[in-house]
């Protein structure tokens, strides 16, 4: 049986490496992208942004100073035999990681007004922010898949949640999606993005289902429609930073989930910041 | 024949920044500041131009003349630029740019409006990319200057060197409308 101690050891270093670690398709789209850039100083910042994770990697530091609200999937396999308190090990993992990585302390203090007001300051301890509501699926076979993904500020408030009359055609819905993305650029600051797309029938699944493409996504597999929104975004030339240049979006993750008889799409759309999406995904067998 | 890319000029800008420093940049250069800059964001900028107003700055130990205001909040996790276009932070940079505030750096767009107040105090907007690793190797100190309550969203002072960043809003032109 896997152990609590084991669970959040793997959740622990899950946060860790998403939170001071590029992965290798990041790596391959950011050179892929300062290969073809031709604004200077987009090139600059793209240049930049490769530097940052090289030295996040060797000094294990944040790639980012906002760290992220953690988001954790937990997909458990038929087979698997779970101990008591498994949901409290990835809690404990959760902490133990924002105090060693370091996380940004930013939990906020106080009763519920007091929280939405700011007014009683902040814990100094980053072990005190709060992990989102674990989302559980389940899998095939005897193993335990965590992944870890720290969602940051920026993209959280150019992000949107709401309805498309898709008018029976996807490329209404990603038309309508990129455009909604696209006004967003300028402002999110923190380009080139990556925009995470989740199509469901409820503002909760399609939430999901985009938080569940940020997991799936690589940004070396991409398929036509993905590559589509990118081009649009693209086409916006905001650039990285908002500087101009070519490079506006890395790619697109879009996970589409089951849907209702209705000439209405419930959908959700983030526009990942240029370091996301931090995630780190590991396997435990039973 | 393999494509040489030409070296790029970047203007050393040390603080605290005289007037007629900040009149010779130009939207899209490259700078790299030295020396002492504040950081502060939602939290405390708002704070810091009630001071202003109250014309109580003096109650904390703050010299905005020639300063730097980077938008960030300071803790173990590093230092990197918040959204410069949220409510509190791009609200303040009228009253501080009257007080002496000459680059205020962050990221993200501002309105044609706060364009026109940088104007007015011979101020400037530079952005930079929310690179906190490697931000963590150009800084030398830090202290908290003021609303410590506020924890990382407290008025810090921090030391810098080589801290890179373009010149995204200056003397009523921007670079978020060239594209």
């Amino acid at each position: 049986m896997i152990s609590q101690k084991r669970i959040e050891e793997v959740v622990k270093k899950c946060l860790i490496k998403a939170g001071t670690a590029f992965r290798k398709d990041q790596l391959d789209a950011y050179r892929n992208a300062i290969r073809k850039e031709k604004n200077e100083n987009a090139k600059w910042v793209l240049e930049k942004i490769l530097e940052n994770a090289k030295i996040a990697g060797e000094k294990i530091f944040p790639l980012c100073d906002d760290t992220g609200i953690p988001h954790v999937f937990a997909e458990i396999g038929e087979e698997v035999t779970l101990p008591k308190g498994w949901l409290s090990a990835i809690r404990n993992g959760v902490a133990q990681g924002l105090r060693i990585m370091p996380g940004r302390p930013m939990a906020v203090k106080g009763n519920p007004v007091e929280r939405v007001e700011q007014s009683k300051g902040l814990f100094n301890d980053p072990g005190k922010l709060s992990l989102a509501p674990v989302i559980v699926k389940s899998a095939k076979g005897n193993q335990l898949k965590i992944t870890v993904l720290l969602l940051g500020g920026g993209p959280e408030v150019r992000a949107k949640t709401y309805r498309v009359f898709h008018q029976r055609s996807i490329d209404v819905v990603l038309r309508e999606m990129a455009g909604w993305a696209s006004s967003e650029m300028k402002n999110l600051g923190c380009t080139p993005c990556v925009l995470a797309i989740g199509i469901g029938r409820s503002h909760m699944e399609a939430s999901a289902l985009m938080l569940e493409a940020m997991k799936e996504g690589n940004l070396n597999r991409q398929n036509q429609w993905e590559k589509k929104v990118t081009e649009m975004i693209n086409s916006t030339k905001v650039g990285p930073l908002g500087l101009g240049g070519d490079t506006t979006a890395l790619g697109t993750f879009i996970k589409i989930g089951p849907l209702r008889a209705s000439g209405v799409r419930i959908v959700s759309m983030r526009p990942c910041c240029c370091f996301e999406p931090r995630k780190a995904t590991m396997v435990l067998s039973g | 024949m393999k494509k040489v890319r030409k070296a790029r000029r970047v203007i050393k800008v040390k603080t605290p920044i005289e007037n007629r420093e900040i009149e010779k940049l130009r939207v899209g250069d490259q700078i790299e500041i030295e020396g002492k800059i504040y950081c502060g964001r939602d939290a405390v900028l708002p704070k810091l131009v009630e001071l202003i107003e109250g014309n109580s700055l003096d109650r904390i130990k703050v010299d905005l003349k020639g300063a730097v205001i980077f938008h960030t909040a300071v803790s173990p996790a590093g230092i990197g630029p918040t959204s410069s276009n949220k409510v509190e932070i791009e609200g303040s940079i009228p009253a501080l740019s009257q007080a002496g505030v000459k680059i205020h750096l962050g990221k993200g767009a501002l309105s044609p409006k706060t364009a026109e107040e940088l104007k007015k105090y011979n101020s400037v907007f530079a952005i930079t990319p929310p690179v906190s690793a490697f931000f963590s190797d150009r800084m030398i100190s830090q202290r908290v200057t003021a609303f410590k309550k506020e924890g990382m969203e407290a008025l810090y002072e921090v030391e810098v060197k080589g801290f890179p960043a373009i010149i995204a809003i200056a003397h009523g032109k921007t670079i978020f409308a060239t594209h």
